[in-house]
């Protein structure tokens, strides 16, 4: 550990700065780019549905969902019944499914099935596309740049940023605030973040985030269901959902809250 | 681009003589998006292509059919296919649209329905196509054939609000009401904050209403009302709603002052009762804010322009309740 009050000076090339800094920084945000280019090329949007039996397995579970959320906004209690009633007994009956003979079977193995393939494919592309930059520059940067001591930071840091900032740097003694190269390519690595969205605009696809993000939650257009998902199963419990829903409507009792509001706004007019 | 187009004005509107303001400018539009296309630098300029402006053509496209300029909207039409191709469904759906248009006569719509099933059978699923078709049909005064194909298309795509709309009014033109109010329940629980949609049930549930006096109708009329105020509580100042609400709520109060003759009160059914003086307030006040509504359009000069026709019905629906 340095003496406190000491400032550990250590003698640098300036030359190190520009030969070492600046390269890493610049690669990094071209790959960033780079990497944005490719993967938007070599993106396949979701195949939509091919026939009208697809799009309507797909988008009839929609349907549920959306008596779920909305009825109690629209519907009387006679046209509730009538379409939970509906809905409920086609779920369970499987009506909607493309090929209702299939029903019941075990659903098909990701890997023979050619839409759940190209679907896995898209993943792994997009996997491809984090790592195969990522290995090359660390390992182009363990070749060249390991072990320089690079920036020395304007502020006091605690004991524990040791590991954050000086990897590969093997010394105990070494004041916290030397960066050494392969600690500016973490820093960069998950920093630039902002200069890609100031470059690229906000849904870049070098934010490896947002790309985590979508394959959480798909977009409701798409198809609801995962590759390797079956559909009966998603349709029985959507019919559960269904069946313990109680009735009750926002229209009950509006004359009443028309009246109270209109005449209340009146009032303070 | 500081201040937006006035072109963009149009896409909110669709008073007929904001139409025919857009399509007149047709030409200047037009010039003016060849000449940033041919000019190279401009082009180097713009990172990435405006968005806005395919949407501004196709608004075009359509004020120019309407107003009978075919040759700007083939002009729209060639500029949309260069940019996403002709095999683009939603461009194959245009050209449909163009090729009714400039339909002469009955053989050649029965041409374009040929083609519509043809591409149709290379892919079923192509909605600008189906749609085109059934409005088609419709325009063959075909209505029945045209809701089957509605009814087969929202079997695929029961998601779609759009089609749900064009569905009841289909059935409302045929006099099957109660279809049309389910239809329009369906479109509502897909866009269940859509106030014209609120008030459009609210319309074709009077209608019912008013058609016959019975047990049923009472409970129309009831629901109508429900419908209104729902719309009006969305948006407050939805001139088509309170027009609604007053109408029905008239209704009401006649229907039930004459009931009292030939009745007694207990026969309606209690659950949905609506005291009289509940009904006369909302009647009340329902013409006291159209009434609003009425006098401050008519002020703004533009507004009244846009509005022409439904603030004269405003207006002659309160002269006429006024007495």
């Amino acid at each position: 550990m340095a003496l406190q009050g000491t400032e550990q000076t250590i003698l640098r090339d300036p030359a190190l700065f520009y030969w070492i800094l600046f390269p890493i920084t610049i690669v990094m945000i071209l790959t960033g780019i780079l990497r944005h280019y490719a993967t938007v090329l070599m993106n396949t949007p979701p195949k939509p549905a091919s026939t009208l039996a697809e799009s309507r397995e797909r988008l009839s579970l929609l349907r549920g969902v959306n008596l779920r959320n909305n009825a109690s906004a629209v519907l009387s209690k006679d046209a509730f019944e009538m379409r939970k009633n509906y809905l409920v007994s086609a779920y369970q009956s499987g009506e909607f499914l493309k090929d209702p003979a299939s029903r019941g079977q075990p659903p098909a193995n990701p890997m023979t099935d050619p839409a759940g393939m190209e679907a896995m494919m898209g993943m792994m592309k997009g996997n491809m596309m984090m790592m195969i930059p990522q290995t090359l520059i660390m390992s182009w940067i363990n070749a060249f740049f390991s072990g320089f001591v690079i920036l020395k930071l304007p502020f006091p840091l605690t004991i524990r940023f040791k590991s954050m900032l000086q990897s590969g740097v093997m010394t105990r003694d070494l004041d916290v605030r030397w960066v050494s190269s392969l600690s500016w390519y973490f820093l960069n690595l998950f920093g630039l973040q902002s200069v890609f969205g100031f470059i690229l605009g906000s849904d870049n696809a070098a934010n490896h985030m947002s790309q985590q993000m979508a394959t959480m939650n798909p977009a409701m257009g798409a198809n609801p269901f995962q590759p390797g998902q079956d559909p009966d199963k998603l349709y029985r419990s959507e019919a559960e959902n269904l069946e313990v829903m109680e009735h009750f409507c926002i229209l009950d009792g509006i004359e009443d809250r028309i009246l109270h509001n209109i005449a209340s706004k009146e009032g303070l007019v | 681009m500081a201040h937006a187009p006035p072109e963009l004005h149009a896409i909110q509107s669709s008073s007929p003589i904001t139409t025919l303001r857009l399509s007149q400018q047709a030409s200047v539009i037009l010039e003016r998006q060849l000449l940033s296309e041919k000019n190279p630098i401009s082009a180097l300029i713009a990172k990435q292509e405006d968005p806005e402006k395919y949407g501004i053509i196709e608004q075009l496209f359509f004020s120019c059919l309407q107003t009978g300029d075919d040759r700007s909207a083939l002009l729209c039409l060639e500029q949309l296919t260069r940019r996403f191709g002709s095999s683009n469904e939603k461009v194959m759906g245009l050209r449909g649209l163009y090729e009714e248009a400039i339909a002469e006569n009955q053989s050649d719509l029965e041409h374009s329905l040929r083609k519509y099933d043809f591409s149709l059978a290379e892919n079923p699923l192509n909605l600008p196509i189906l749609k085109r078709r059934i409005a088609l049909l419709r325009s063959l005064s075909r209505p029945v054939d045209a809701i089957t194909g509605l009814v087969e298309l929202l079997k695929a795509v029961p998601t779609d609000a759009e089609a749900w709309c064009e569905l009841a009014d289909l059935y409302q033109s045929q006099g099957l009401s109660s279809q049309a109010i389910f239809s329009l329940e369906e479109a509502l629980l897909i866009a269940p904050n859509a106030w014209n949609i609120h008030a459009h049930l609210g319309e074709v549930l009077y209608t019912c209403a008013r058609a016959a006096e019975t047990e049923v109708s009472s409970r129309y009329l009831r629901r109508s009302i429900q419908y209104f105020c729902r719309s009006v509580e969305l948006c407050d100042d939805y001139l088509r709603g309170f027009y609604g609400l007053i109408l029905a709520t008239s209704l009401q109060l006649r229907r039930e002052y004459t009931a009292d003759f030939t009745q007694t009160p207990s026969s309606t059914s209690t659950e949905d009762f609506l005291p009289r003086e509940k009904v006369e307030k909302l009647n009340h006040l329902a013409k006291k804010k159209l009434e609003d509504i009425v006098k401050q359009r008519s002020v703004d000069r533009q507004v009244w322009e846009h509005a022409q026709g439904e603030l004269i019905a405003a207006k002659e629906l309160l002269n006429r309740e006024s007495y």
